[in-house]
């Protein structure tokens, strides 16, 4: 029989040396397997919450890592991305590959590994397996998923498997927590010392075939599976036969995914609004409570309007990320998910688009953030980043406030004509979105998607740990990673409006006095119209004479073609953080109020229908309204999404490309708009 | 860069299969990155096959699991039919 050095050309073993950054008594357990074996779910059965996410170095593709004791043995287990062999090409696969054989700077090799079969599908899992068993170190393999195996008919002699594979096999099925006790005993007994049995284990070898070694290795794996299990062949089971010929039809099966997407969109459109205002209102609540409770003055401001709106402004996208994060598990775990990519491939690869760059996009109609996050679903890189580069160009809820500012502008009695604004406003957004993908893929991002080839696992029943861990990892990385560069950018947001102070004008002073005056005589509601008014005017004053205003007066020669003048573009400024924003400063700066807008937005767009320029004639007429809309459909303006795409890129080189092409597509769209369209109406 | 070995057998491009008709991958025509990883996955030569759904793309099952896959992918790797009595398969193990 010859050895493993056929196979591979390097078979560098795992190293007994201990990881430096962990205690020395902690023992590395690599978890290895195929995508779909089911690792995530056991890695969560040994480790339950004790798990922390983290990219490997340099890197975007992840790794989780959590501890567990066995009897006395301190255990780190890594997850590795799932991977189908180890000479994989795919970036995902060969760090997992890198990881497992000690060649990660920094990142010693694990002390053993654990793989993951799936004994639904032993002849193709088994491919890895013997990789792996060439690698010189300690193998345990956990024969995955019987009771699907039993379900199916097939019969595996574990301890047959066991002796031709040289390693323990201990069968489990990790969705029920079955063989695990079993498995974490054989843990501790390799930890303990090798015994007779791991230490001369037995490698695959097909001496006659120096060709291809995929072949020779399958034969290894074929004959392997044909002497361990009972009857023949495998076969999937008839359900999901018969659940195919329905999702993968290339016209039901659209119309299917179609269907699906359309309820996690309600969802995170819909259902997300309920925990959404809540919090917003919790917000809201507690800055007030901490303006009365401090001295006024720039701390409390700070506080107020920039720490504690800041932060309720980042918790604030908390459930929709939570909602779509958990549905995508599910889905992803019934098998469903490949499917949709399945269908949806032909039609988005016309965009250069892989078929599942339409969760991303489709998500994106209400929150960028998530949708931004959930690019994970497409392994190829370039892919990934294209998906990235284009979804925020979809309208997502934060553009319906300016939405409905500047339809009501345009069109305040005519239903029907807000409503194909509407419409067209969010058919833009797709029209450029697949434009831009397609320019990029003719520039920066020459070449196609990468052709399908994508593995359609058995529909199981999703598994309710996985998918609320998943949930709750994807919450965390956001709040900690996004969530700081989000409040550092509105405080500073907040500091660029907030300072240099000015008194407050002259006429709002007299109206204190005044109001001071009714409130003696007992005419207290004469009064606290005459503070609001007087509070109003105190505020546009002292926005008026920020930095933000000033900035306003720098920018507005740049902004005057679009039709917008410095007073809009303080509102484009402070939109930067977040789009929506521009409704509440456009009623700070007309001098409405924030609340009055608030409760009665006809206030406001009274307000600004009647703003004039110098000259007189009105700032907000179709031509101005059109390009504002044109401009906020294309333009990049929302901090948290700029947060998450350098997190999901590891760079701030495309997340400052994506402003910059985005702004500047919004640019020259509202130039031209406002062009054709004042030469129009005049 | 074609090596058909088996010229007397007729071979048919893996797209162009039947629904339904048990075949095995014979050759897989130039070996790049895609094709690497269609070989990883099962699809190399001596492999038997089995066309679930045509179009484009198309389903193929190997071993017990399906495979979907771009019939551009699918066209580059040609198979045997094993025939009623006859099956490829059996004839070129490696011995």
């Amino acid at each position: 029989m010859s050895d493993a050095g056929k196979f591979l050309s390097s078979s560098s073993c795992c190293e007994p040396s201990q990881p430096q950054h962990l205690p020395h008594h902690a023992y590395t357990l690599a978890l290895v397997g195929n995508p779909n074996a089911g690792k995530t779910t056991l890695f969560n059965a040994l480790t339950g919450l004790r798990a922390k996410t983290a990219n490997f170095p340099g890197t975007t593709v992840e790794r989780r890592v959590g501890r567990t004791k066995i009897g006395s043995h301190q255990i780190v287990l890594v997850d590795l991305p799932g991977l189908y062999g180890l000479e994989s090409s795919s970036p995902d696969e060969k760090l997992a590959s890198d990881a497992l054989r000690g060649r990660l700077d920094g990142h010693p090799a694990p002390n053993a590994a654990l793989v993951v079969v799936d004994a639904t599908n032993l002849e193709r899992n088994l491919f890895l397996a013997s990789q792996v068993l060439e690698l010189d170190c300690p193998v345990i393999v956990a024969l995955n998923m019987m009771d699907m195996a039993k379900r199916d008919g097939i019969r595996i002699d574990v301890a047959k498997l066991r002796t031709e594979l040289g390693c323990p096999v201990v069968p489990i099925s990790a969705r029920s927590g079955k063989g695990i006790r079993e498995l974490q005993n054989e843990i501790q007994r390799l930890i303990g010392g090798p015994d007779a049995e791991t230490a001369p284990q037995a490698k695959p070898g097909c001496g006659a075939c120096s060709g291809c070694p995929y072949q020779a290795r399958y034969e290894w794996t074929e004959k392997i599976s044909n002497r361990v299990m009972d009857g023949t062949m495998a076969r999937r089971s008839e359900r999901t036969e018969r659940i195919d010929e329905i999702v993968t039809h290339p016209v039901v099966g659209v119309i299917v995914f179609q269907l699906v997407m359309l309820v996690i969109f309600a969802l995170i459109f819909w259902a997300a609004q309920i925990p959404m205002h809540l919090i917003d209102h919790l917000f809201v609540t507690i800055g007030a409570w901490v303006g009365t409770i401090m001295p006024a003055g720039d701390l409390q401001s700070m506080m107020e309007y920039g720490v504690i709106g800041g932060v309720g402004g980042i918790l604030v996208f908390l459930p929709q990320i939570c909602i779509l994060f958990f549905v995508l598990s599910l889905l992803e775990d019934t098998g469903y998910l490949s499917r949709a990519a399945f269908v949806m491939d032909k039609v988005m690869r016309r965009f250069g688009l892989p078929g599942k760059a339409f969760v991303p996009m489709l998500s994106a109609h209400a929150c960028a953030i998530p949708a931004i996050m959930s690019t994970r679903v497409i392994e190829n890189p370039r892919d990934r980043l294209l998906t990235i580069l284009i979804t925020p160009l979809m309208t997502c809820s934060a553009r319906i406030p300016v939405y409905a500012m500047v339809t009501a502008l345009l069109f305040p009695n005519s239903p029907w004509k807000a409503a194909a604004v509407f419409t067209a406003a969010y058919g833009t957004g797709v029209l450029a979105a697949l434009g831009a993908a397609l320019v990029f893929r003719h520039t920066i991002l020459p070449g196609e998607s990468k052709p399908l080839m994508i593995e359609l696992p058995p529909y199981r029943l999703p598994g309710l740990q996985t998918a609320l861990l998943h949930t709750f990892d994807r919450a965390k990385i956001f709040v900690k990673q996004a969530g700081t560069i989000i409040l550092a950018i509105s405080l500073i947001l907040w500091a660029l409006s907030y300072y240099p102070k000015s008194s407050p004008p002259a006429t709002a002073v007299a109206m204190n006095v005044q109001a001071a005056q009714f409130e003696k005589t007992g005419d207290t509601n004469q009064a606290a119209f005459l503070r609001d008014s007087a509070s109003r005017q105190t505020a546009q004053n002292s926005l008026q004479h920020s930095f933000a205003g000033k900035i306003g007066h720098v920018i507005e020669p740049v902004i005057a073609p679009l039709g917008y003048d410095w007073q809009i573009g303080i509102g484009i400024l402070s939109s930067f953080a977040a789009r929506e924003v521009i409704v509440s400063t456009m009623a700070i700066v007309y001098g409405v109020g924030k609340d009055n807008a608030e409760h009665n937005p006809n206030s406001l767009y009274d307000s600004l229908r009647q703003a004039k320029r110098s000259n007189g004639s009105p700032i907000f007429n179709t031509a101005t309204c059109a390009s504002l809309l044109v401009f906020y459909i294309l333009a990049a303006q929302c901090l948290s999404t700029t947060a998450v795409v350098r997190r999901e890129t590891n760079s701030w080189k495309w997340p400052l490309f994506q402003i910059a092409y985005m702004t500047g597509l919004a640019y020259i769209a509202a130039f031209i708009v406002f062009q054709v369209v004042s030469r129009l109406v005049s | 860069m074609t090596t058909i070995d088996h010229a007397a057998k007729a071979l048919t491009c893996l797209d162009k299969l039947a629904p339904r008709v048990c075949a095995v991958v014979r050759s897989i025509e130039t070996d790049d990155e895609e094709m690497q990883r269609l070989k990883m996955l099962g699809v190399c030569v001596g492999r038997r096959v089995e066309l679930v759904r045509g179009g484009d793309p198309l389903i193929l099952r190997i071993f017990g699991s399906q495979l979907g896959l771009s019939a551009e992918l699918a066209a580059r790797v040609r198979v045997e039919i094993c025939q009623p009595g006859h099956c490829a398969l059996r004839e070129d193990n490696c011995a």
